[in-house]
């Protein structure tokens, strides 16, 4: 074995393909045995120009592309969007509409944490606790299928309203889900404090505290494990949240476990709001009539994903075409937070972090540049296109 | 701390039926609401192809042979179609459904994507004049 000198450095490339990543990105962990002393991050794989192609489509067009951002929370970036061209047309959108919109919202909410829960326990090798994750995620699955049509891009929204109404059928369908559901939550909530092998790789694991939260800019249940108080649906209450206020839900340890407690504990949220809502779900119409043409002016648009804070930038030029969308979404900010906490760890417990944060790499990707930085240039349309046809040559 | 608290679960499930099922041996009905294969209806249609530049994927084309007779012919590509619906929103006289028995769509061949919607008459003109005109093209 060649000896290595004191102050050679060992890197661990991981990705961009990998087994233990479901998407693409590529990671570079500086380690000293088996002790990581270094993180780097490359995103940028799955970058799908999303943004420029919105400008090309017309608003109604633009909600079904916008809505396939993300294939998990497609929801929140349809409504997010539909909200910020609502307020762009100053079009009120009915009460019942966007009380629908909450009610998918928080289906989602569920659907994605359990299918977190799932994925994290994966990465723990809880293989038993994934199965049954997911095994009762189908029950959200099949109640979002019946009340939207279709079972991943749900395409409920539409600009002015939403498409479906909720029957008796279906809501004593949801009503009975919920039963279940937080039964089995009950469950999960002991799994994650209690069961030896998980807590064995989250207690203590990952910690990242309040001030370091803050500093790097975590949002949604990344930040609420760390004790920060950061959530759209009370800071900025958007849609039905106003009628149907959330309550918060925060840990203090900012470990690894903590973002369990955070994410299951946010389930019994859900519930509780799902049932208010079908309770007093307002009467009325389900859409408004939406000009085609919007109003020149710009806006933004927040509203709380299931990773947390998404966050629309909307100009319109007066036309049927936007002029510029901008999107961000929560993973990016969170991302700085694996690389911070990832310093100390073992080896072995990088994939536990990185999915502790709920990564969705396929959202992160878009094009930033950055004044005044070096190498920095400007293409027109036609030079990218030979670009990419001499650099795949 | 415990170990195995799953135990429970796992037992019980052993005498349970699976969660999963056998397709395509078992088959379970599409919600009501689902959204398959997309149909319309000429009769009802005035040709104002909302639909058409409200459609996210370009999977539909209406055809117009007259328009002063109102005789339409719709081009639908399955293929391209994501299924979101908003043409049937978009749609004022109610010409356009999702039909929710037509989901197994998937084929070996492209040819089957392709559907052409309208009037026996008005299809069967539509497709003679393209072959005709194909045919046009190949001899030259």
């Amino acid at each position: 074995m060649p000896e290595t000198k004191h102050g050679d450095k060992f890197i661990v490339p991981i990705g961009p393909q990998h087994p233990a990543l479901k998407e693409p990105g590529h990671f570079e962990f500086t380690v000293d045995g088996e002790t990581v002393t270094g993180a780097s991050v490359r995103l940028g794989f799955v970058h799908r120009g999303i943004e420029k192609a919105a400008e090309e489509r017309t608003y109604i067009q633009d909600l079904y592309l916008l809505e396939r951002i993300c294939g998990i929370c497609s929801h929140v970036h349809a409504m997010a969007f539909a909200l910020g061209v609502e307020k762009l047309a100053g079009v009120t959108v009915p009460e019942r509409a966007q009380a629908i919109r909450v009610l998918v919202a928080e289906m989602e909410r569920i659907h994605s944490h359990l299918l977190w829960l799932g994925v994290a326990a994966h990465e723990a090798g809880f293989d038993t606790l994934f199965m049954y994750a997911w095994r009762d995620r189908e029950k959200v699955m099949d109640l979002l299928e019946q009340l939207c049509g279709n079972r991943v891009n749900y395409s409920i929204n539409v600009l002015g309203g939403v498409k479906e109404d909720v029957n008796d059928v279906i809501r004593d369908g949801i009503l009975s889900a919920m039963d279940y559901l937080e039964t089995r939550t009950v469950l999960y909530l002991k799994l994650v404090t209690t069961e030896r092998t998980l807590i064995g790789r989250t207690r203590g694991i990952g910690i990242m505290e309040k001030q370091t939260a803050a500093r790097l800019g975590t949002v949604g249940p990344t930040a609420r494990a760390s004790g920060l108080e950061r959530d759209i649906r009370l800071e900025a209450p958007y849609a039905a949240y106003l009628q149907y206020p959330a309550r918060i839900v925060t840990e203090q340890t900012g470990d690894l476990e903590a973002r369990f407690i955070v994410r299951v504990k946010e389930l019994y949220e859900s519930f509780r709001l799902i049932r208010g809502i079908l309770s007093t779900l307002p009467g009325g119409e389900l859409t408004t009539k939406m000009p085609r043409r919007i109003p020149e002016g710009e806006t933004i648009s927040r509203v709380e994903a299931p990773r947390g804070e998404l966050f629309y930038y909307i100009k319109s030029n007066g036309s049927d075409k936007p002029d510029r969308v901008k999107v961000r979404t929560p993973s990016i900010n969170n991302f700085a937070s694996v690389m911070a906490t990832a310093v100390g760890h073992k080896l072995a417990d990088i994939p536990m972090i990185l999915s502790g944060i709920d990564p969705c790499f396929s959202c992160n990707d878009r094009m930033v540049s950055i004044r005044g930085s070096e190498g920095q240039q400007a293409v027109d349309w036609e030079e990218l296109r030979l670009y990419g046809i001499e650099y795949y040559r | 701390m415990k170990i195995g608290s799953l135990i429970g679960d796992i037992l019980k499930s052993f005498f349970k039926k699976p969660a999963t099922i056998l397709y395509p041996v078992e088959r379970i009905h599409a919600p009501e609401r689902y959204r398959g294969q997309l149909f319309w209806e000429p009769e009802k249609c005035s040709g104002c192809q909302l639909c058409v530049k409200d459609c996210p994927s370009n999977a539909i084309e209406l055809i117009v042979l007259d328009k002063v007779n109102k005789r339409f012919v719709m081009r639908y590509d399955k293929d391209k179609c994501t299924y979101c619906a908003q043409c049937v929103a978009s749609c004022r006289f109610a010409c356009l459904n999702m039909n929710s028995d037509q989901w197994e769509l998937a084929s070996l061949r492209k040819e089957p994507f392709t559907v052409y919607y309208g009037k026996d008459e008005d299809v069967s003109f539509l497709l003679a004049e393209r072959a005709a005109t194909s045919h046009l093209h190949s001899t030259e």
